[in-house]
């Protein structure tokens, strides 16, 4: 007989109520990991989503620039040894130090051009590369395709090279509908479709092939500039620019701050929102925990009172309510972190919205069984340090 | 001259009761020699289960002393205390008091828990006190699955499992039927026989048979009424 078998004893005694203490831990610690799982899968798949969503750095050509104000107004930028971005720069950025981290690459070449006799700017890009990394792009029009049926996915379709794609306000100016014919610089093209209205510059452009624009502006080869998408959740974004402007010595590599600021900030509210909503259903188990060893004390005033007459200290009273709280936060620990899992698997994708999968994180059963433990031996303190307070003749009423 | 083994000197024990204060002991001074097997008698309230309580270590005196073996109990911190009644002390508390989730022999155990002893020597030793109190078949019942006698058994196994030198007892037949009653003090008498010193409250004449002195108490004092306490032994011997 030890104090450990008392203690476990007592547990199987008391099925019921170290059931209902045990489902309170279950409950509390299955919430924490549930959570976490999904807060973590919504971090990397928010951060990826995010990341697709539009660039985080762009390249454009190095120059070395004077800025000319009078009176606080700028007059003119004077610009001079300006460098070049070439189509022969697309694979350093591929074989930079930072390569693992690239995710799309969008080159681009922009120049005015006459359409149709009229004033235009163009924009070459490669089709597939510009609308993925841009998924807001959607057509309003497609060749071919009667008004009010199905347009395609931008990303999805393949552009023929001698076809444009105008923006909303460049259709307008120019008076062109999905699959007439736009006249550019000589050369003929069909309009393969028009853009929905962004509200933004954007709106303004026609939309080619890169290689055609190249022909069209007489700069085979060149770029203006390179938008770059990078995968941010496993290295920040500063080391992205470093190791682009690194591999690039011709060009100049802004991060676009905004983007990474708006991506954390977003997942912090999330795992904020995560951790606070962990914190209430802990506190809960706590209070579980704390009533039901409370009402166990109470219940076990003469027991206890035995215990103390027979020899047992103070500490060793003590001792047998942490060991009851340990075994039960133990098992509570345990199978809280399994359905905890289970949660995450099976609900997680529909309650956060997330379209993998989600891992089960065995880096968390460890965690997962000292949280309930740690918070059965808190909740546990105030009962254990009662009973060992318990005045032993009270306790077998000989007063 | 015999041995003292428990000497009680001026105890008095004072507490309060729905805001008036009850004197429960006043003045209770009693030597008790070691061998000595004594049967404390009285109505209710005449501070027989205090003066135990006091004399287990449990329930600090207003003033006076206890000293048990020459051993100041009250002079002892708390923690001691329990290592005091654990090395010197048996308890049978009224009701037997069994632990009921545990077997006759884990309950006999339970005084060995806290010392430095291996499963296998404590079963061995409880094991042993069990067959000497005439229990050896049913070691691994629980208490529910015990006689009120067999209970009683296994709570003396359990007083003396740790060979205290002093047992004290309250009411230990109160809930059992005049024949098993008797066996339970025949088992008393012989655990005194074989020297352990036995302090016993009882309120049954009977029981005093089995007693080499019976003392008296009334409105917590030592009764020195002769002619009462001659009244009660003569009872208990009929």
């Amino acid at each position: 007989m030890n104090i450990l078998q008392i203690a476990a004893n007592n547990l199987k005694r008391r099925r019921m109520k170290m059931l209902f203490l045990t489902l309170g831990l279950v409950v509390g610690v299955a919430t924490v990991v549930a959570l976490v799982s999904i807060v973590q899968a919504m971090r990397l798949e928010l951060g990826d989503r995010i990341d697709e969503f539009g660039a985080n750095a762009v390249i454009v050509p190095r120059s070395e620039g004077v800025e000319l104000r009078f009176g606080g107004t700028v007059v003119s930028d004077v610009t001079f040894d300006v460098q070049e971005l070439t189509m022969a720069d697309l694979p350093k950025i591929r074989e930079s130090v930072v390569a693992e981290y690239i995710n799309i690459v969008s080159p681009k070449l922009i120049g005015a051009v006459k359409a149709d006799g009229k004033n235009a700017l163009i924009v070459g890009v490669e089709p597939r590369q510009k609308f993925t990394q841009k998924p807001w792009f959607s057509l309003r029009e497609q060749a071919g395709v009667p008004t009010g049926g199905k347009v395609g996915d931008l990303a999805l379709l393949d552009v023929p090279g001698e076809s444009v794609i105008l923006g909303s306000s460049a259709a307008r100016y120019l008076g062109k509908k999905a699959g007439d014919t736009l006249v550019i610089n000589g050369r003929t093209f069909s309009v393969f479709g028009i853009l929905n209205e962004l509200g933004a510059e954007e709106d303004g452009l026609i939309y080619a092939d890169l290689v055609a624009v190249q022909g069209l502006l007489g700069r085979p080869g060149q770029l203006s500039m390179i938008e770059v998408s990078a995968w941010c959740n496993f290295c920040p974004i500063e080391e992205v620019v470093a190791g682009l402007a690194a591999a690039l010595p011709n060009g100049r590599v802004v991060a676009l701050r905004q983007a990474a600021m708006f991506r954390y900030q977003t997942i912090d509210q999330f795992s904020a929102f995560g951790f606070a909503l962990s914190g209430v259903v802990l506190f809960i188990a706590a209070l579980v925990v704390l009533t039901t060893m409370l009402s166990s004390v109470n219940e076990r005033t003469r027991e206890i009172g035995i215990f103390r007459a027979i020899g047992f200290r103070r500490v060793h009273v003590m001792e047998i309510i942490f060991l009851e709280a340990g075994i039960v936060s133990a098992l509570g620990g345990l199978a809280g972190y399994v359905l905890g899992s289970a949660v995450a698997q099976v609900a997680g994708p529909f309650l956060a919205q997330i379209q993998g999968h989600i891992p089960m994180r065995s880096d968390l059963i460890l965690p997962a069984i000292l949280l309930s433990a740690v918070l059965a031996i808190l909740a546990s303190a105030y009962p254990a340090i009662k009973a060992a307070q318990l005045d032993p003749a009270e306790a077998l009423r000989f007063i | 001259m015999a041995e003292i083994m428990i000497a009680m000197k001026q105890l008095t024990k004072a507490y309060k009761s729905m805001g008036d204060e009850v004197q429960a002991l006043r003045g209770v001074s009693l030597d008790i020699e070691k061998g000595e097997s004594v049967a404390v008698m009285g109505q209710s309230g005449s501070g027989k289960s205090t003066l135990l309580s006091i004399l287990g270590g449990l329930n600090p005196p207003t003033s006076g002393s206890v000293e048990v073996d020459g051993i100041d109990v009250y002079a002892l911190s708390q923690e001691m205390r329990a290592d005091f009644r654990r090395e010197y002390l048996g308890f049978v508390f009224q009701q037997f008091q069994l632990i009921p989730y545990l077997t006759a022999l884990e309950n006999v155990m339970l005084p060995l828990t806290t010392i430095r002893k291996s499963n296998k020597e404590k079963r061995e030793i409880a094991g042993s006190v069990l067959c000497r109190v005439g229990l050896a078949g049913k070691m691994n019942r629980l208490p529910n699955q015990l006689s009120g006698g067999e209970q009683e058994r296994v709570a003396i196994a359990r007083a003396i499992v740790n060979e205290p030198p002093v047992v004290l007892a309250d009411e230990p037949t109160g809930s059992l039927d005049t024949k098993t009653g008797d066996e339970i003090m025949a088992l008393f008498q012989r655990l005194n026989q074989d020297g352990l010193t036995v302090l016993m409250v009882t309120h049954n004449p009977d029981n005093t048979r089995y007693m080499s002195r019976t003392i008296i108490m009334k409105d917590g004092q030592l009764c020195t009424d002769k002619a009462e306490l001659l009244q009660l032994v003569s009872a208990g011997k009929r």
